[in-house]
């Protein structure tokens, strides 16, 4: 008889509670967490990669081999709409190159537009488990991401302000609530938990905070590691740190074709992945009044380095500063806080300016 | 002066169609860069069956790199930085410039993001100049397949609709004939004997004067056949490269896979060019490293300094490592 099969993804910023969720409820097969990204996962992915592919590359493969090395057997790998789709296929080359045995489940293969083919691919996790039981897990697993958005946003945008300290604890224990959720009531309590904690702090808030809007690639903006915690560091400098792009908003309840058009003037068609949400959430910020703009992107990214331009046209329109940061596999984040700091001298200097 | 006047007629163009060449300005520039080199033959003769006069961008020169990367966001890819600056070239020159964008025939053929936003980006570099920009948006997954694409192209620019699929098909076939022709020179040249090297890379990095040029230059001065991956049969090459790398889905990316596969065992080396950082590239060219054996690969990137004694160094180098392999050096 088979060995039971130990499947892992990724690491993919906080969403692993979700995937390990899903593949856990939904397929009866044990997940593997690999370790939490650390400097020795981007060496190990930098080390084994092509140069010029893009720093999310780098930190997934690095994030395989330490999955293989804590026990996994089964790599499950997604799809995406730019260079992600083809990750999968380099990757597991890379990997058996390097002498790994594993099975490899590449949701890419399946990617011909029919959502039957996806849920095919997915029953390749176990083939002998049940659709309805995935089905319901699927649905728990994305109440889990919408509860973590929710419960994440809120994070950023308050505890810039928490005199008693508190909001940090309240986060992590509801990070390791969702890591350890089993059922739906379980999820739900976990939510229900922070949000109470989080409303029972009196914020010291001003009446007109300054608020940064943040936008990004898919991974690098939603992965603390990868962006070297820029929410945290700016919301330490007492900011009101808002981002859009995350699962929720731009999976789960994507309306692209609408997006597209309140852009019209600035993108007429999509750009590519990303593209359409960052430009649209830009526009938001703006019109909304935000005091600054970041925009946080890996090295080599095609369609964030593509709509650049666009963003200095809408920055010049709207009177909003945009800060354009680039990330590789660095060891440092002391050029990080410099660069933050100016922008928020700026950014503080001019809203005084304002009033 | 001049250049206000022209703006004028792009504004006035803009409620009447498209103009067929006012006061001698050409009505449509193209830029010779990015698709160009895999599509020019198509769009040329689109517009020159529908009698809309054009202008194309003079070869890529050093200069025209410079302009471009001043304009481009620094991260750009080299072809992008070319691209730009060939626009810069045509600005205030002629009515309209032609940037279609192509985005993918359907969920298997994809095109790179850069192709996607190719219309855009340029739209807002070159928003402060005034000029007009037309573009023809090939989307099959949003319903605009490639003829349907060029007849609502035909259409806005105030022709009826059985003129634009006329011109289309006038124009696809121009480019068939222009694949088999280059398909049969690429068999006369694989039937000659003497040393071939196959070279891998999209075509505008290879057919452009100041990027890939010189490389080809100096192979033929060195004495050995140039194979090109990006010359023959397209269809075929990509069943070849789905069955060597199912989840390659960049069309044109597909079609060089293909092309080495078809080829390498005709050859005494391949080099793969690519420019810097060009996103397909930098994992195919990876994967048919990792996948091609027993045969010699020479990795070239581009970049906006490369002189070309590098360059020069490194093929000088690797076609020595061939002789030596061969047993035709001591």
């Amino acid at each position: 008889m088979k060995q039971e099969r130990k499947a892992a993804l990724p690491r993919y910023g906080e969403y692993n509670c979700a995937l390990k969720y899903l593949v856990e409820q939904g397929f009866e097969t044990k997940c593997i967490l690999p370790p939490p990204l650390s400097r020795r996962t981007e060496d190990l992915g930098a080390k084994n990669s092509p140069d010029l592919v893009c720093t999310p590359f780098k930190t997934t493969l690095g994030s395989m081999i330490e999955a293989l090395e804590a026990g996994a057997d089964t790599i499950i790998m997604v799809l995406g709409a730019c260079r992600l789709n083809y990750f999968g296929e380099l990757q597991e080359q890379i990997l058996r190159d390097l002498g790994y045995t594993f099975d490899f489940i590449n949701l890419s293969i399946y990617n011909t537009g029919k959502k039957r083919d996806i849920l095919r691919a997915l029953k390749g996790i176990n083939p002998r488990c049940s659709m309805v039981k995935a089905g319901k897990a699927l649905y728990e697993a994305v109440q889990m991401i919408e509860h973590l958005d929710d419960i994440t946003s809120l994070y950023y945008q308050n505890c810039g302000f928490d005199p008693t300290g508190t909001y940090p604890k309240i986060y992590r224990q509801f990070i390791s609530d969702m890591y350890a959720a089993q059922n739906l009531a379980e999820i739900r309590e976990g939510y229900r938990n922070a949000s109470r904690a989080f409303a029972e702090i009196t914020l010291h808030k001003p009446q007109d905070p300054i608020r940064i809007g943040i936008i990004g690639d898919y991974y690098t903006v939603m992965d603390p590691f990868s962006n070297l915690e820029i929410e945290q560091k700016l919301a330490d400098m007492g900011v009101e740190v808002h981002r859009l792009m995350n699962i929720t908003n731009d999976m789960l309840r994507n309306s692209e074709k609408n997006k597209q058009a309140k852009i019209r003037e600035f993108s007429e068609y999509s750009m590519g992945a990303s593209s359409t949400s960052d430009l649209w959430q830009a526009q938001n910020f703006a019109e909304r009044g935000f005091d600054g703009l970041i925009q946080v992107k890996s090295a080599c990214c095609m369609p964030e380095t593509d709509i650049m331009p666009v963003l200095a046209n809408l920055s010049q329109d709207y009177k909003m500063p945009v800060l354009y940061l680039t990330y590789d596999t660095q060891s440092s984040d002391v050029g990080l806080t410099t660069r933050l700091e100016a922008f928020y001298d700026m950014v503080e200097m001019r809203k005084k300016v304002a009033h | 002066m001049q250049a206000n006047q022209i703006t004028g007629i792009a504004k006035k163009n803009e409620e009447e169609g498209i103009s067929l060449a006012v006061n001698s300005v050409p009505a449509v520039g193209i830029p010779r860069a990015m698709l160009y080199y895999r599509y020019g033959i198509l769009w040329e003769h689109f517009f020159q069956t529908l009698g809309v006069s054009t202008m194309l961008s003079p070869p890529g020169s050093r200069g025209i790199l410079e302009a471009g990367t001043k304009l481009a966001p620094d991260e750009s890819c080299l072809s992008m930085k070319m691209f730009m600056g060939h626009v810069d070239t045509l600005i205030g020159k002629c009515d309209s410039i032609f940037i279609p964008r192509y985005s993918n025939y359907g969920y298997t053929e994809l095109f790179c993001t850069r192709y996607e936003g190719i219309y855009d980006q340029t739209r807002n570099i070159f928003r402060a100049s005034g000029q007009r920009f037309i573009t023809c948006n090939i989307d099959a997954q949003n319903g605009s397949p490639e003829p349907k694409a060029f007849e609502q192209f035909g259409v806005e620019l105030g022709f009826s609709a059985r003129e634009s699929r006329h011109a289309w098909r006038e124009a696809s076939r121009a480019l068939k004939q222009h694949q088999k022709a280059e398909e049969h020179a690429q068999k006369e040249l694989a039937s000659r004997p003497g040393m071939k090297i196959l070279i891998a890379g999209h075509s505008y990095v290879l057919s452009d004067a100041y990027l890939g040029k010189p490389i080809l230059d100096y192979l033929d001065a060195a004495g050995t056949i140039s194979l090109r991956a990006d010359a023959p049969e397209p269809e075929t090459a990509r069943k070849v490269c789905a069955k060597f790398s199912p989840t390659c889905r960049w069309l044109v990316s597909e079609e060089i896979v293909g092309g080495v596969l078809m080829w390498k065992d005709q050859v005494d080396g391949i080099i793969l060019v690519s420019a810097f950082p060009c996103g397909p590239d930098s994992m195919t060219n990876e994967l048919l490293v990792r996948r091609i054996k027993g045969i010699p690969i020479l990795t070239l990137v581009l970049d906006t300094q490369s002189g070309m004694a590098g360059i020069e160094t490194r093929i000088e180098s690797f076609l020595d490592i061939i002789r030596f392999q061969k047993g035709e050096m001591g």
